[in-house]
């Protein structure tokens, strides 16, 4: 197309439109790009090509339904949206959960937050050309796919949680089956770390690409690792811990420049640090219910059922009407792997959710996508992209 | 070089993250709102601290939240709008759009609410006070309808450029589906991007847009 | 899919002289597709991440001859459709199947593309043979491995039964 200039000169820019069925994209992300030679001179990208209707679906079921739609919020993590919204929900009832649910929901949201980093990073090397990390990573993958299976049948999209607690107690040798994940994991992250930290075409596709500032990642709103990326020490497991974050040994990972180099390294060794958590955690993991004895979100023992009339009717309502959260707007939040995951739910008494509003951590990494690719090479812009960890389920919702 | 490549190998070169300030308790933070705008507690959040500002003072109230040194809410998570045409006692109103806020030095956590009129629903944009707002409005517009004065691209953003109506309103019937024919060409959006940096488009060229999407005739009617 | 027969003039059963020779075309033909499916992954959602299960080494789905996954559609001839197709999609989802060129097979995995899943809503397509023909269904919210790798299985047989005397064709 033709244009003039800032400077007064004619030129000729090139329009191409990247996406939304393109590899780089994920399948539904687009960008219209201005090409000046390889230069991005302006661009717009564009998304909703995921929209599901999350936030009018939860509206039509109980507060029990919504679960399965939180885990195809986040597919690649599942388990952190699922906690993530019984934990809202839980804040509302003031419930606290017993402490080997909150071991459990600890070990899950870590290995959650390890897979999601290994399919972020796989994929954005993949867009790079580096096609055997996607491998390593894989079959690591397929290792807790098998450990979240005899957990609780799911590989994918697992449902694990329930308001109050666990949809089932974990397995008696669960503890040793993690332990083995995790060596496979850690040996996985230390041969991709080899390949790719001091290899000269890595660090040149990525080195002061897509640099993002402190305050730009501010100001749009970033949280996770990308924020800490660009310097900015913040971690909800740090700041405002929960579940007995802080009496765990552990560090955030803080990069210097906000490239793309910077935001992949800091996943690679956030998985590190998360395994440390997961390790402490299954040492700590005792013998107790994982699920809260409140009336209000659990249902009774069976033998109580048979037995006592209070009972009976709390076990009817709670499977008909599900639960019932005290009318009113809250808003909770857990540091899923992309950043800040909130849920800000609206209960109007009844037992179908009124409003949930999802804070979904991508959607700010996103809406900075166009002016963080101004100025850069196309390739660059393939690049930046995986590492800001788009996941379209929870972006689109 | 980065943290990340530190010349001594760390195994994990990774640093504890300076801990956050407490900051003012939640009932100092209240009361100081109370008495710098007349703010009122919303009613509906016992959880969390939450006002209610009204939409003429908005960008005033968040400016002041931003760059007042003891507060400090650098970041705008989210702006999230809300239907209230079917919430039980519900009096005022019909929508209201909340903005959560946080702050990064100190342990501070805010939610601030503008109630909007059905007949007037108009919001002052904030976009250019905090990045983030500029796409959590769009998406609230796009859901709810409510505009937002000022803003500079208030175009669909989670529903396709020929949908019709705003599908998280109470009223609009959740299955009530609308096919795209043809997807949005975004010319208008690139021209407007370049003319922002100073580009005058002189010929966008030939923008093959596509035939309209028909059913296959070998699919089911 | 509608089929339609080619006018006996230009028939390759009369080109080619007998029905045995024209069977034994079909074979050789037939054996080097089902064999060479180059699957093009239309991965819009979770299902998408499944397929990516399926085309690592664990599950490894060029034992069926499919692993090179072409993100052009004039190089493939196996679109998978992995994830929900919404309205916005749509488009982009029709403009893709009428690029690919003939012999082309379309396999919709998982709930959403089949049905539109869960998600009957306002912005969802409930199944996205209301857009393109589809060859083979897959169930399931994400389907296993184990079932798109029947869903192969399955297609090789139905491209077994397939003859070059009879042209695939959309429309009249």
């Amino acid at each position: 197309m033709k244009v003039i200039s800032p400077a007064g000169e004619h030129i000729d820019l090139l329009a191409v439109n990247v996406g939304p069925s393109h590899p780089a994209t994920h399948g539904t992300l687009r960008l219209f790009a201005a090409l000046d030679g390889e230069t991005i001179v302006a661009g717009q990208c564009e998304m909703g090509y995921l929209h599901r209707g999350f936030e009018k679906m939860i509206e039509q079921g109980t507060y029990s339904q919504v679960l399965p739609y939180t885990d195809r919020l986040n597919y690649c993590s599942a388990m952190m949206n699922n906690i993530g919204f019984c934990k809202a929900v839980e804040k509302m009832f003031a419930v606290t959960v017993p402490e080997r649910c909150v071991t459990l929901r600890i070990i899950l949201l870590e290995l959650s937050r390890i897979i999601d980093h290994m399919v972020c990073t796989c994929a954005n090397l993949v867009d790079l050309g580096a096609l055997t990390n996607f491998w390593y990573f894989f079959n690591v993958r397929e290792a807790v796919y098998k450990l979240w299976e005899k957990l609780c049948g799911q590989r994918l999209t697992n449902t694990v949680t329930r308001i109050g607690g666990m949809y089932r107690d974990a397995y008696p040798t669960f503890g040793e089956d993690v332990l083995a994940v995790c060596q496979r994991i850690e040996q996985a992250v230390g041969e991709v770390r080899g390949l790719i930290e001091k290899n000269r075409i890595f660090v040149d596709r990525t080195k002061d690409v897509g640099i993002v500032s402190g305050e730009d990642a501010i100001s749009f709103g970033w949280t996770g690792p990308c924020l800490r990326a660009s310097g900015i020490d913040r971690d909800l497991r740090k700041d405002e811990p929960y579940y007995g974050y802080e009496t765990y040994d552990f560090d955030t990972v803080i990069g210097t420049s906000g490239d793309t180099y910077d935001r992949i390294m800091c996943r690679m060794i956030e998985m590190g640090e998360s395994l440390r958590i997961v390790r402490q955690a299954v040492a700590r993991l005792k013998a107790g219910p994982v699920n809260a004895a409140d009336a209000r979100v659990s249902l009774p023992s069976r033998e109580r059922v048979y037995h006592d009339m209070e009972a009976l009717i709390n076990s009817f309502k709670l499977v008909y009407e599900g639960v019932r959260p005290p009318a009113g707007e809250c808003y909770d939040a857990l540091e899923a792997a992309n950043g800040e995951l909130g849920f800000l739910i609206t209960s109007d008494g009844g037992t179908n959710p009124y409003r949930i509003k999802v804070r979904p951590p991508c959607f700010t990494q996103f809406a900075a996508f166009s002016d963080m690719i101004e100025g850069e090479l196309l390739a660059d812009a393939v690049a930046a992209l995986g590492s800001i960890n788009i996941i379209a389920g929870e972006l689109d919702r | 070089m980065s943290v990340l490549t530190r010349p001594d190998g760390a195994a994990t070169a990774a640093v504890r993250a300076h801990a956050i300030k407490p900051g003012l308790p939640v009932a100092d933070l209240e009361k100081l709102l109370i008495e710098r705008f007349a703010v009122v507690r919303d009613p509906l959040n016992p959880w969390d601290l939450a006002v209610l500002v009204p939409a003429a003072r908005l960008r005033e109230v968040l400016t002041f939240l931003r760059d007042e040194p003891a507060l400090r809410f650098a970041m705008l998570l989210d702006v999230s709008g809300i239907d209230y045409l079917s919430f039980p006692g519900h009096t005022g109103p019909r929508y209201a759009v909340t903005y959560l806020m946080k702050s990064l030095e100190f342990r501070h956590r805010l939610a601030v609410k503008v109630q909007v009129d059905e007949n007037a629903a108009a919001v002052p944009s904030v976009h250019d006070l905090f990045g983030s707002a500029n796409w959590a409005e769009r998406e609230t517009w796009d859901q709810y309808g409510i505009d937002f004065t000022g803003h500079p691209n208030l175009k669909r953003l989670l529903n396709h450029h020929e949908f019709i109506g705003h599908p998280l309103r109470k009223d609009y019937p959740c299955q009530k589906r609308q096919k795209l024919s043809v997807s949005d060409p975004m010319v208008d959006q690139l021209t407007a991007r370049l003319e922002a940096k100073g580009f005058t488009v002189v010929d966008m060229g030939d923008v093959h847009q596509g035939d309209p999407i028909a059913a296959s005739p070998g699919a089911k009617a | 899919m509608t089929f339609k027969q080619i006018p006996a003039g230009v028939s390759t059963e009369v080109s080619l002289g007998d029905a045995f020779v024209t069977t034994r075309v079909d074979a050789v033909v037939n054996w080097a597709r089902r064999n060479s499916l180059w699957p093009f992954p239309f991965g819009t959602a979770c299902c998408g991440i499944e397929f990516m299960g399926v085309v690592s080494s664990v599950f490894d789905i060029s034992r069926f001859g499919a692993e090179l996954v072409r993100f052009s559609p004039r190089q493939a001839d196996l679109l998978i459709i992995a994830g929900t197709i919404t309205y916005k999609q749509a488009p982009v989802l029709r403009r893709i199947y009428e690029q690919m060129c003939e012999p082309k097979w379309v396999i919709s995995a998982g709930a959403c593309a089949t049905s539109g899943g869960f998600y009957d809503c306002y912005c969802t397509v409930p199944g996205m043979d209301e857009i393109i023909p589809v060859d083979i269904y897959i169930a399931g919210c994400p389907p296993r491995p184990e079932s798109f790798l029947e869903a192969i299985v399955q297609l090789q047989k139905k491209i077994d039964g397939e003859s070059l005397a009879e042209q695939k064709a959309i429309g009249a």
